[in-house]
């Protein structure tokens, strides 16, 4: 058990820097100099060259590689031009309010996914199942970013019901910053008003953040409860005189409910780590936002810390999840090297 | 046959895939309207829909049905590159792989472990900067992104028939190692990768469309789906809601159908990389990621 965990640790960690390589080489191949973006078209030579040393330009490629990777375990993860400031204070504001919708989203989605799954095996309930069947299907083939327009459109803009982009209205103030949640923030606060406020405009974005992800996982759990409604185990379970709600939850939901929680896992991981597409729609100030104007500016530095915190994030959610399995199902504990 | 048209999901969306790819093909010579600015006048522009112009028009008087059908054309062609390339290239890895094992092995699962970790909207964009923006960087990117899924399901078939009797049978009669792979365990993943083409076509298209919103796929005078939802964004909060509203149905029955084909094909042929746990499949990885680029 120790040699299995060690083998996945080992390998997400190699996962991890063969990342942050990539990343480096990336970020460095894309044309266009770093020191002349900074300082616009009317910077001097003499300028110039002093700012590629003071950025370690000039040194050869793997002794950059290496000083951004002592400086970044350092938390010292450069600066951001276009935003002129330091990008690890930066991304830490910023993911407050990632981290707020994807906890929304991710709540959203894993309570509806899981109960839908429920409702539509145990009653088999055929309208029903229809409506989550054919919801899923949609929410899996649409693209986030135009669902968001059309909620935007009609449910903001036609019905009034939600309001539109960004995290307050215009005359509500932002909560004294404390866990840079404004929910939460709000509420520590004791201000009521600011809360709704703040709800209210998690609700659409967390919507269409989560529906793609809720989709899968009602169509994973689903497919799942119906495998394992059809083995031999719960037929006997019923047989012996347990009742079909109890064999239902006690058998079934248990058996049925791992694949869901890995997947689960992973999904959560990713949308913590901010929603590119619907953060710019949102007008959300999130770190997705900040990558995509990162990318466009050409705006290294944000681009590469964000790059190596999901890397870090996805890895590490998935060999937690690979021991996890490895402690709960022994058959998997053999092939270290598998993975 | 009979059984696809037994399925009632399955003739749908695979008759809704075929009319869009009708329209692709035939559609910009039948509907012969300019697409592009020059031809077209900006005294038409942002008319509703009419009997003259089905779909409207767009801010530059385009005719936003003939850009539609355009933008058919390239999210299917876009498809169906993907799925070739990605295909062959993760296929081929995954036959290798899992045939040969060992250090080879290792390595290529190594290295697809750094693509899977990678935030595959970040490395599409990465290529597309690198490469500058245009429809085909976009492709690159999303294929780089799709490969690691196909090598890992096509991988752990093979492991699993390399260990079946037939194989075992054909090895003992003496044929050699590459007969027995190419003729008795590579036809076996066929519906695996029948059913991971599907779902890698649909992926394809929407991230495209997803590159081209966030103005890193085709550039902004391309009659691109994911372009002409960015560029009717801001129109359609004053209530021209026809600019955005129609290629966003595009994309949404392709993607759909292309999801209910793989879905159903799924449950006709019983890939062999579904049933027992299997130690080398990683019970995580889904068949492509469901935020993905579109994210």
């Amino acid at each position: 058990m120790k040699r299995f965990i060690l083998t996945k640790l080992l390998g997400a960690l190699a996962a991890v820097i063969g990342a942050s390589i990539l990343a480096f080489i990336l970020m460095r191949i894309i044309p266009g100099d770093p020191a002349r973006l900074q300082l616009g078209p009317a910077a001097t030579d003499e300028a110039l060259r002093g700012l590629r040393r003071e950025m370690g330009l000039d040194q050869p490629m793997w002794k950059q590689y290496w000083i951004y990777m002592t400086d970044f375990i350092q938390g010292d993860w450069g600066r951001s031009f276009k935003f002129g400031q330091r990008v690890f204070p930066l991304m830490r504001s910023r993911f407050a309010a990632s981290v707020e919708l994807g906890i929304t989203a991710f709540v959203l989605a894993f309570v509806g996914a899981t109960a839908a799954a429920v409702l539509t095996t145990y009653r088999r309930n055929k309208p029903l199942e229809k409506v989550a069947n054919g919801t899923a299907h949609i929410g899996l083939g649409t693209p986030p970013f135009w669902i968001g327009l059309i909620l935007l459109l009609l449910v903001s803009q036609k019905l009034g019901i939600f309001p539109g982009p960004g995290r307050l209205d215009a005359e509500v103030a932002a909560p004294n910053k404390i866990t840079g949640f404004y929910t939460i923030d709000f509420l520590l606060a004791g201000d009521i008003r600011g809360f709704l406020d703040a709800v209210h405009h998690l609700v659409l974005p967390a919507i269409t953040l989560g529906l793609a992800p809720g989709a899968f996982l009602y169509r994973l759990f689903r497919a799942n409860l119906l495998d394992v409604a059809d083995s031999p185990f719960l037929l006997v379970a019923r047989m012996k005189g347990v009742g079909r709600l109890r064999a239902f939850v006690r058998h079934a939901v248990p058996n049925a409910f791992l694949p869901t929680l890995t997947a689960s896992g992973l999904l959560f991981g990713q949308m913590l780590g901010g929603s590119v597409l619907i953060e710019e729609l949102f007008n959300w100030p999130g770190v997705g936002a900040a990558v995509t104007s990162g990318i466009r500016t050409q705006d290294f530095s944000v681009v590469q810390a964000f790059i190596l915190i999901s890397a870090l994030m996805y890895v590490v959610i998935s060999a937690l999840i690979d021991v996890l399995y490895g402690v709960i199902d022994p058959r998997l504990r053999g092939q270290g090297s598998g993975r | 046959m009979k059984h696809v048209l037994r399925d009632r999901a399955l003739s749908i969306a695979l008759a809704v895939l075929s009319v869009v790819a009708v329209a692709a093909i035939i559609g910009p010579w039948i509907w012969d309207k300019p697409v592009n600015a020059t031809g077209s006048s900006l005294l038409d522009s942002r008319l509703a829909p009419s009997w003259a112009h089905p779909f409207g028009t767009d801010q530059s008087g385009r005719d936003v049905l003939a850009r539609f059908l355009s933008g058919a054309r390239i999210s299917l062609l876009a498809g169906v590159i993907a799925v070739i390339t990605g295909g062959l290239i993760g296929g081929a890895l995954g036959v290798i792989s899992g045939a040969r094992r060992g250090w080879f092995d290792t390595v290529v699962m190594r290295l697809l472990d750094i693509v899977l970790a990678f935030p595959p909207l970040i490395l599409a964009m990465g290529i597309a900067t690198a490469r500058g923006p245009g429809v085909t960087s976009a492709v690159i990117g999303i294929v780089l992104t799709t490969i690691p899924y196909f090598t890992r399901l096509v991988r752990s078939d093979v492991v699993k028939i390399n260990a079946l009797p037939h194989v075992e049978s054909s090895r003992a009669m003496g044929a050699s190692e590459r007969r027995t792979l190419l003729r008795h365990v590579v036809p076996h993943t066929a519906s695996t990768m029948l059913v991971q083409s599907a779902s890698v076509f649909g992926y394809t298209v929407l991230s495209l469309a997803a590159l081209g919103f966030v103005g890193l796929g085709a550039d902004a005078n391309t009659p691109e789906w994911g372009v002409m939802i960015t560029k009717g964004q801001s129109e359609m909060l004053n209530g021209n809601w026809w600019m955005a509203t129609f290629p966003g149905i595009g994309l949404l029955l392709v993607c759909t159908a292309a999801n209910v084909v793989a879905d159903r094909v799924r449950v006709h042929l019983h890939s062999p990389a579904e049933g027992a746990a299997d130690p080398d499949v990683p019970v995580s990885i889904p068949s492509i990621s469901p935020i993905g680029v579109s994210g």
